[in-house]
C-alpha cells in the first residue's frame, strides 16, 4: 500500500469572544433592529416587529429606523455604540442575501 | 453568515434564520416569515453554539492506495469531499512538497500574515505554501503569493465584502520588477491565460483562490454569493511589460505606489469583468487617427453604469486598462503620456445624467458611503471615477497593435506590496531552469 499524508488546507480559527448570552424571556424585553435596508427589509422587518408585539405583550420593539441603516453604516463602531447606549436587550440584524 | 461571525472572532455558527432567496425579491410572499416566527423567538432565547473548536497547527490527513496513482486519486477525492478543491486535479500538499516550497521565502513558516475574511482562517506563510503546493506551484512563486495575500488582507481592501458579495469580484495581481521574468510570469502574448512557457501566473492565482475558498470561506453559494464567479479558477496574475515601456513612462508600481524602478512588487486590485477591445483602425488611418479612434473606442467600453465599482470611486479604480507595448510606443511617439491617456479616458467615459436616471443608477450613488461619490451626482455628464489618476494603465499584452483589454474595477483601493525573496533565490531559479528548461527569451517558441 502507498500512503500519502498531506496538510489540511483550511487554516485554523481563533475564537476570541463568546456569543451574547440568550434572554431568559422575551416578555418585557427591549429589542432593536439593525437593518441594511436591502432585500425587502422595509417589508420583512416591520412584519417581524408586528409579530413580536402581537405574541409578547409588553415587549418593547424599537422602531426599525432607530439606528443608522444601510450597508455603509451597520458595521460601524458608531452604530455599535448607539446600540449599546440604547439599552436594548437584543438586536435582530437583517437582511443578508 | 457562519463565515461572517467566525471572522469576527466568534464561534463559526450563529443564531440565524435562513430562507430561500424568494423571500428577498420585490413583491415576495411573506408567508414563510410568518410560518417560522418561533425560530426568531428561539434564536433570542434558546440558541446555543455547537462549535467544538479547531485551534492549533494545521492537521495532517492521510489516504492509502494500492498504487501511487490510486492514493493520488483518493487524495483528490478527499479534497473534493471536504470542499477544498476547485474541480481540477490538485497536488496533495505533502510535508515534503510544502517544505520545498517554503524555500522560496525568508519568512518563518509560522509567520502570521493575518486572518482571511470573511471566515477568519488564520493565514500563515505555511498556509500559503500549502495552497501553492496544491496549485502546482514552485518555491520561486511563493514570494509573489505572500505579497499578494498580504495586500489582500489589508483592511482597506474591503476583502471581507468582496469575498462574499454577489458581484463576482476577483483579485488582479500586477507584478513589477525583475522577479516577473525570473519566475516566468507572463507579460506578453496570452498573459491572462494558460502558458506552458510562462506558467507562474496560473499557479499563483490558483493558490490565492484556494486560500480565498479554503481559509477565507468563499465557497460558491455558501460563503461566496457571486452569481457567476468568472475568472476565479486562477484569478488574474500577470506582469507589466516593463521592457516595452516608452521612454519617460514609469512602471505602474512606481507611478502609483512610489516604489523605485526595478523593485519587485505586486499591485492588487479587484475587478468584476474583463473584455477585449479592438482598438486598431480598419482602413487608411493616419497614426494620429488610429490612436485617437482607439482611445475613443476604449472610453466607450468604460462608459457604463458599473454600480459595484462605486466602492472605488473616490480612492480606488474604475478599472485596469492593458495596452500592448507596441501601442504604448506608437502613442508616446505622438506625444501621449500615461497622464494624458488617463485624462482622455476620464473625460470621454463620462455618462449623461439622463442615462444614469433612466437606469436607476442614481439611487446607488445616493446611498454610497463616500461623500465624494454622493456629491458626484451633481456632475453632468457624470465621471465614472473621481479623478483621472484612478485609472490603472498597464503596458502588457502581446506585441500586436490590434487589441487592448479592460478589467472593469470593483476595488476600493489599489494596494501595493514589496516582494521579499530569500538569499538563496538564485539557486531556486537555477533549479527552475533545470526542471522547466532555460526560460530565457531565446528558448521560447
Amino acid at each position: 500500500m502507498v500512503k500519502l499524508e498531506f496538510f489540511d488546507p483550511s487554516g485554523t480559527l481563533e475564537v476570541t469572544q463568546a456569543h451574547a448570552p440568550r434572554l431568559s424571556s422575551l416578555a418585557g424585553s427591549k429589542i432593536g433592529f439593525v437593518s441594511n435596508e436591502q432585500w425587502q427589509a422595509f417589508r420583512t422587518l416591520p412584519l417581524l416587529k408586528e409579530m413580536f408585539e402581537a405574541d409578547y405583550p409588553g415587549i418593547r420593539m424599537l422602531p426599525i429606523d432607530t439606528f443608522p441603516q444601510g450597508n455603509a453604516n451597520i458595521g460601524s463602531e458608531e452604530v455599535a455604540r448607539l446600540v449599546r447606549e440604547s439599552g436594548v436587550d437584543a438586536v435582530i440584524i437583517g437582511n443578508a442575501a | 453568515m457562519k463565515n461572517a461571525v467566525s471572522g469576527l472572532g466568534l464561534a463559526p455558527d450563529a443564531a440565524m434564520i435562513t430562507f430561500p432567496i424568494d423571500l428577498f425579491v420585490p413583491g415576495s410572499d411573506l408567508a414563510p416569515l410568518k410560518a417560522r416566527k418561533n425560530e426568531f423567538y428561539d434564536g433570542l432565547t434558546q440558541w446555543k453554539s455547537d462549535y467544538a473548536g479547531s485551534e492549533g497547527a494545521a492537521p495532517m490527513l492521510s489516504v492509502e492506495g494500492a498504487t501511487y496513482e490510486d492514493a493520488l486519486a483518493k487524495a483528490n477525492h478527499l479534497y473534493i469531499t471536504n470542499l477544498w478543491g476547485d474541480g481540477l486535479p490538485v497536488w496533495p500538499a505533502t510535508r515534503e512538497r510544502v517544505d520545498w516550497i517554503l524555500r522560496g521565502t525568508p519568512l518563518a513558516r509560522a509567520h502570521r500574515i493575518g486572518k482571511f475574511p470573511p471566515r477568519g482562517g488564520v493565514t500563515t506563510v505555511e498556509t500559503c505554501a500549502i495552497a501553492l503546493a496544491m496549485a502546482g506551484g514552485r518555491p520561486e512563486y511563493l514570494p509573489v503569493l505572500i505579497a499578494a495575500v498580504d495586500a489582500f488582507l489589508d483592511p482597506e481592501s474591503n476583502a471581507e465584502q468582496l469575498q462574499a458579495a454577489s458581484g463576482s469580484a476577483f483579485p488582479v495581481v500586477i507584478v513589477n520588477g525583475p522577479i516577473a521574468k525570473q519566475i516566468r510570469l507572463n507579460s506578453g502574448f496570452g498573459c491572462l491565460g494558460p502558458d506552458p512557457q510562462q506558467p507562474a501566473g496560473a499557479s499563483i492565482g490558483r493558490a490565492l483562490r484556494l486560500i480565498q475558498q479554503n481559509v477565507g470561506g468563499a465557497l460558491p453559494g455558501i460563503g461566496a454569493m457571486a452569481n457567476y464567479g468568472g475568472l476565479r479558477y486562477t484569478n488574474v496574475v500577470f506582469a507589466e511589460d516593463e521592457a516595452s515601456l516608452p521612454d519617460g513612462w514609469l512602471p505602474h508600481a512606481t507611478r502609483r505606489h512610489g516604489f523605485a524602478r526595478d523593485t519587485n512588487s505586486v499591485s492588487l486590485a479587484f475587478a468584476n469583468g474583463g473584455t477585449n477591445i479592438r482598438r486598431r483602425g480598419a482602413k487608411k488611418e493616419t497614426p494620429e487617427e488610429d490612436a485617437t479612434q482607439g482611445m475613443y473606442r476604449m472610453a466607450d467600453f468604460m462608459r457604463v453604469p458599473n454600480m459595484p465599482g462605486l466602492i472605488g470611486y473616490e480612492k480606488g479604480t474604475p478599472g485596469i486598462l492593458m495596452i500592448p507595448g507596441v501601442v504604448a510606443n506608437a502613442m508616446a511617439a505622438l506625444g501621449w503620456t500615461q497622464q494624458s491617456i488617463c485624462e482622455f479616458l476620464w473625460e470621454h467615459s463620462k455618462i449623461p445624467q439622463s442615462n444614469l436616471k433612466r437606469a436607476g443608477a442614481t439611487a446607488w450613488i445616493e446611498i454610497d458611503a463616500s461623500a465624494v461619490t454622493r456629491a458626484s451626482l451633481a456632475l453632468d455628464p457624470w465621471p465614472i471615477t473621481a479623478k483621472p489618476e484612478n485609472f490603472v494603465l498597464i503596458v502588457a499584452g502581446g506585441g500586436h497593435p490590434t487589441n487592448s483589454w479592460w478589467l472593469q474595477g470593483y476595488s476600493p483601493r489599489v494596494l501595493g506590496r514589496l516582494i521579499q525573496v530569500p538569499e538563496t533565490f538564485e539557486e531556486l531559479l537555477t533549479e527552475a531552469d533545470r526542471d522547466l528548461g532555460c526560460g530565457s527569451d531565446y528558448c521560447r517558441v
